[in-house]
């Protein structure tokens, strides 16, 4: 009873992952390997790839590049936001030039960047940096916004201490939204990381991606893409995760 | 105040309250906001003068800059072909994501197909996809459009199909009871009900839609304003470069207003704190 269950749950998932293979495995059969090669030659590529250990070796690059930049966001955006929430005057005054940061497409300062910077890790870093910390400080702010302002007077009130009031109150209520940010920021930063690895001193990933499509070599573009999409899914998954713990607190 | 909850017959008090409130703390935040406006541009300037080399862009030589660049018919060509695309695009996955996203919302055997693909495309950056699409679409403003499309589409799809699960049981059960046939719950219950995810929704879409466009024309090199921006800081031009970071994000910003407002002019019953969730 229970495994039928299973399996009517996930047979309609499978058929359409398995559809959609095919799909694709006609559809590159039948064009040209510039434009498109089938999922066999795809998976094909990414075993060589991976025996000749140059996937492996671009991968590792690439997150070595997104854990720099994305630990940089939070260390910075974190505190920065919670010590925001708790000066009005500067949260005041500094908020609509945070709320237009968070707007702008990043991307767009990507030139300057390299031109003041050159090519090399630091401005790569930078970029995944600007990509993920407006998520993580906007909505710091927007959860301290949301704490009622009786909860601190009934704690000033209770003469609680500057540390106690951030351990009560500040925190517990801003962390859920903090955690959002993050999410956010994750996948912010994956666009930040691929979009440096195009265009500033070209490693990992994204060079694969570049160089193999200027070479028409669209079998390892794909593979690249493959490998990203996994990265992709799990990242997300795992932002979800921490999202949903710390949501609890929410309510 | 717990009259004016109950009974709906007086709105009058409510209104002439909700339109004080802002006024008073708009003059309250106001000088906070300039003043801060006003240090980050001195701290920018003074910093850039002092240790940076003369090309790099800075606030007085933006301000200079900026009618020069503004009157300029190749600017506003690049930022008209940029928007105008960027607007197209959206419009598609406007389309396109509201329906895929009511399917896979109302329709189970749609939500098991369908989910899998939508959320793995969702969480894959973007940004990837278009040196492929540029293989595919040539080196051209059909490349820029389908990346603004493809960089859109799933946000308004996952947001949308969100928002067609959460339509209160009750008003499905009401319907039902009532034998409202199903063309009429779909339009007069789960399109409402959903209308604030789907803004949310549109909102990220804007974002990704602008990174999109920019991207694209930094690979395929085509006309617009993020090709201006890249060919007038390689040749040193960082103050005339920046008049385009600052339209891009004038609108950014522009959009960011436009859904907030439309959310508090057509959705007064929707609560902010659920919409950034």
């Amino acid at each position: 009873m229970k495994r039928r269950d299973v399996i009517a749950r996930h047979a309609p998932f499978v058929l359409s992952l398995a559809a959609g293979i095919i799909v694709w495995e006609i559809v590159g059969r039948n064009s040209s390997p510039a434009f498109l090669v089938s999922f066999s030659e795809t998976l094909r590529r990414v075993w060589e790839l991976t025996l000749d250990g140059s996937l492996i070796v671009q991968t590792i690059d690439s997150l070595t590049l997104f854990l720099s930049g994305f630990v940089l966001a939070l260390l910075v955006g974190a505190p920065t936001g919670l010590l925001l929430a708790r000066i009005t005057p500067l949260r005041v005054g500094i908020e609509p030039y945070i709320m237009i940061l968070y707007a702008t497409p990043m991307v767009a300062l990507i030139p300057f960047i390299l031109s003041m910077m050159g090519f090399g890790f630091a401005p790569k870093v930078l970029v995944v940096f600007l990509f993920g910390v407006f998520p993580i400080l906007y909505n710091t702010i927007e959860g301290a916004r949301s704490i009622k302002p009786e909860l601190i007077e009934v704690a000033r009130s209770y003469r609680s201490s500057e540390r106690a009031l951030w351990r009560d109150v500040m925190i517990p209520y801003t962390l859920p939204y903090t955690m959002t940010g993050v999410r956010l920021a994750i996948g912010r930063s994956l666009v930040g990381m691929i979009t440096a690895e195009f265009f500033l001193s070209s490693t990992g990933l994204g060079q694969m991606i570049m160089g193999a499509s200027q070479n028409f070599d669209t079998g390892s573009v794909l593979a690249a893409i493959l490998v990203i999409a996994l990265i992709g899914v799990g990242l997300m998954r795992f932002g979800l995760r921490i999202e949903h713990h710390f949501a609890r607190w929410r309510n | 105040m717990a009259d004016q909850t109950i009974s709906p017959a007086a709105p009058l008090p409510a209104t002439e309250a909700k339109s004080r409130m802002p006024a008073r703390r708009r003059s309250g935040t106001l000088m906070p906001r300039l003043i801060t406006g006003v240090v980050i541009l001195g701290l920018w300037e003074g910093i850039v003068r002092l240790l940076a080399p003369a090309y790099v862009a800075k606030p007085s030589g933006i301000a200079l800059a900026i009618p020069k660049v503004m009157t300029d018919p190749v600017f506003l060509e690049a930022i008209g072909v940029t928007l105008l695309s960027v607007i197209e695009g959206l419009a598609i996955s406007l389309v396109l994501g509201t329906v895929l996203g009511l399917l896979i919302g109302r329709s189970n055997l749609a939500d098991r197909l369908l989910r899998h693909y939508v959320n793995g495309f969702y969480a894959i950056p973007m940004v990837v996809a278009v040196p492929l699409l540029a293989l595919w679409f040539g080196y051209t403003g059909a490349a820029r459009l389908a990346t603004v499309v493809f960089a859109s589409v799933f946000s308004i799809i996952v947001n949308v199909s969100d928002g067609a699960r959460a339509v209160p049981r009750d008003f499905l059960e009401v319907a039902r009871s009532f034998r409202a046939p199903s063309r009429l719950v779909l339009l007069e219950i789960v399109l409402p009900a959903s209308t604030p995810y789907f803004l949310a929704g549109l909102r990220l879409a804007a974002g990704r839609a602008l990174i999109g466009a920019v991207v694209a024309e930094f690979i395929t090199a085509i006309p617009g304003v993020g090709y201006f921006i890249l060919y007038q800081s390689r040749v040193f031009h960082h103050n005339e470069a920046f008049v385009g970071v600052l339209l891009l994000a004038a609108f950014g910003v522009g959009f960011e207003l436009l859904v907030n407002w439309s959310t508090r002019r057509f959705l007064p019953w929707y609560r902010r704190e659920e919409m950034t969730a």
